[in-house]
């Protein structure tokens, strides 16, 4: 048989595939908690809080072509939205959660009103003026009884007490203890939870009207209005809805850690470019990138963390790194984004794709009602 | 009966007039033909129907509505649609999805029915198989799942085509369709203007620099010269106008 072989969209072979990798998605994200160390629960918890974050980032610039280097904002909104509900006015963490949602998506609008008449490196300086204003706003003496300034807020968290028993099904508990002797497994499938609903969101939009609308105002913002694409709206819509997206992992993260501060890393502009790099080497416009560039840039993160100490790091890369005197993931992760955008400008993804197309090609099901025409299928991507 | 009836329509760039109080009107039903040598405002005439640009001065009337007031994504609606002179398509769309991006005006779901995904998958479906037609109406079916990126001009021009199709328009502008294609296209491409004009009710506004193309399927032609309206009549009469010999091949002296 040769080499591609071609499968017909929706014919039996395609679904199995289908079925196949979802049924190997979720074995893997029920393995996790019941199976994995606690450190890989907590490594996976951190990779959905940044899988959640990029994918909402990649909405707005993968999709729509909107840059925004503000994310970090949106992000800290679902950080103090959350800290400074559960502390200041003693609310349920997850109360917060579609507060926070709501919150972001207004400030989201807010911000893009400038955005509707910008664009490029000029859309990329106001929205970084918003990440960078960000920590210095929260730590503002006029709202210092709000969000207790540079000191931040602690207790943000959830409180397992015996009004939070362990929750079992069938005899099997994949949620951890929720007394408070290991809560892990809870968080991971709360953050497996904000991921699953930001890609519904982003799947239902992506495949839709104006999931192609979006993609016309990234492509010719022009032609797209011509073709009847309100560009004020929809702009101002994705630009919301990304924002509220960003947040909830951000609450999920003043959550999990029960402590808030303005200057941790992903509240500052910082946060921003982990999420612009994890969707980009992931694969921009892609549904899955961002998920695959979240796992990629947390696992990388965790192995080289202990890398600051020379003889932690394994022999045959201890010559390259032991100069350094900083755990060097974020440089290797870097080093990886050079790469790929020289081999792979769509990212992990991207590779993926063409690796496939060499042994199989999905031949789409024809389009229109007059009866079935010979259509070229799609040649792989170059 | 007037479908478009433009007045007195000024447009300045800085200090530049680009047109300068253009009227003319066009008949429903007819293949309007707007000549002109390069730089007398034809595409900026385009720009102003289709709301990219606005005049300082004058009035566009649409079946009596003054499209002035009409936003540049209200214009699909009202069953207005263009192509451009030098592609503005969607590179990294297939064909497909290109002419179901034209589909847009007709649809109805938005964000809260995509991401609920009530109704979206019937939409999609509804939409696919009409710009399935319409990629096949044009001899583009084969190609359908291709990224428009990369095609051949001649190809693409023709994309441009379907796509504008796909809004269901009353009114088709089309800027220079036949520029960059092989001389023996040109006719074809004629009988092509002239057949989905009969088969979708149309009335076309033409923008062309092929003469003998223009000539042969306008029903009415207007010449313009320095954002001005020159000469305006039948295909004979403004090739016999002695305004429109000047504007072209300069002043005998």
């Amino acid at each position: 048989m040769s080499l591609p072989i071609h499968l017909r969209s929706g014919g039996l072979p395609s679904w199995a595939i289908r079925v196949g990798a979802t049924l190997s998605v979720a074995g893997l994200l029920l393995w996790i908690p019941t199976h994995g160390s606690d450190s890989l629960i907590d490594t996976c918890t951190t990779a959905t809080m940044l899988m959640a974050a990029a994918m909402s980032l990649n909405l707005l610039l993968g999709f729509t072509g909107q840059i925004s280097l503000g994310h970090s904002a949106f992000f800290g909104i679902g950080v103090y939205t959350t800290a400074i509900g559960v502390t200041r006015w003693g609310w349920s963490p997850f109360v917060t959660l579609p507060v926070a949602f709501a919150v972001a998506f207004v400030v989201g609008v807010l911000v893009s009103l400038p955005a509707l008449r910008i664009k490029g490196v000029y859309l990329a300086l106001v929205t970084l003026a918003l990440g960078l204003v960000f920590p210095a706003f929260v730590k503002w003496p006029k709202i210092e009884w709000l969000t207790n300034g540079s000191r931040g807020l602690d207790k943000t968290g959830f409180k397992f007490n015996k009004a939070n028993p362990t929750y079992e099904l069938f005899g099997w508990n994949p949620w951890g203890n929720l007394r408070g002797q290991n809560v892990k497994p809870f968080y991971f499938w709360v953050g497996v939870s904000i991921v699953a609903l930001v890609y519904l969101v982003c799947r239902g939009i992506v495949k839709s009207r104006m999931g192609r609308s979006l993609v016309a105002i990234r492509d010719n913002s022009t032609a797209a209005a011509v073709m009847g694409v309100n560009l004020a709206v929809t702009k101002g819509i994705v630009f919301g809805l990304s924002a509220a997206m960003c947040a909830l992992p951000g609450s999920l993260s003043a959550i999990r850690t029960g402590t808030v501060t303005p200057d941790s890393a992903l509240l500052t502009v910082a946060g921003s470019i982990t999420f612009l790099v994890i969707m980009v080497v992931g694969g921009s416009g892609s549904l899955w990138g961002p998920v695959l560039g979240a796992v990629v840039y947390q696992f990388i993160i965790e192995r080289t963390s202990g890398w600051s100490d020379p003889n932690r790091i394994p022999g045959a890369v201890r010559p390259l790194f032991s100069w350094s005197d900083v755990a060097p993931g974020s440089g290797i992760f870097a080093l990886t984004l050079i790469l790929l955008m020289f081999f792979a400008p769509f990212g992990i993804v991207g590779l993926w794709h063409k690796a496939v197309a060499t042994v199989v090609t999905v031949v789409p099901k024809p389009a229109g009602t007059a009866s079935v025409v010979h259509q070229e299928t799609a040649p792989p991507e170059s | 009966m007037t479908l478009l009836d433009v007045q007195n329509v000024t447009v300045n760039f800085g200090g530049i007039v680009a047109l300068d109080g253009l009227s003319f009107a066009i008949e429903e039903g007819h293949i309007c033909g707007l000549i002109g040598p390069n730089g007398a405002g034809k595409t900026t005439m385009f720009n102003v129907v289709s709301r990219i640009y606005q005049p300082t001065a004058g009035s566009v009337l649409y079946r009596g509505t003054e499209l002035l007031h009409v936003p540049a994504h209200g214009i699909a609606r009202l069953g207005i649609a263009r192509t451009f002179q030098n592609l503005a398509l969607f590179p990294t769309m297939s064909l497909l999805e290109n002419v179901m991006v034209g589909a847009h005006s007709q649809g109805r779901i938005g964000f809260l029915r995509a991401i609920t995904r009530i109704g979206a998958a019937a939409d999609n479906r509804r939409t696919r198989d009409f710009a399935g037609d319409l990629l096949q109406q044009l001899g583009l079916g084969h190609l359908a799942f291709r990224p428009a990126a990369g095609l051949p001009f001649g190809t693409l021009k023709r994309l441009e085509i379907a796509r504008a199709l796909a809004s269901r328009p009353k009114f088709l502008l089309m800027d220079e369709p036949a520029a960059g294609l092989p001389h023996g296209e040109v006719d074809e491409l004629g009988h092509t203007i002239q057949s989905i004009r009969d088969e979708f009710a149309l009335t076309v506004l033409l923008v062309e620099h092929h003469m003998s193309m223009v000539m042969a399927i306008s029903d009415r032609v207007v010449a313009m010269e320095f954002g001005r309206k020159i000469a305006d009549g039948t295909p004979t009469e403004v090739q016999s106008n002695p305004a429109v010999i000047e504007a072209y091949l300069g002043s005998p002296t």
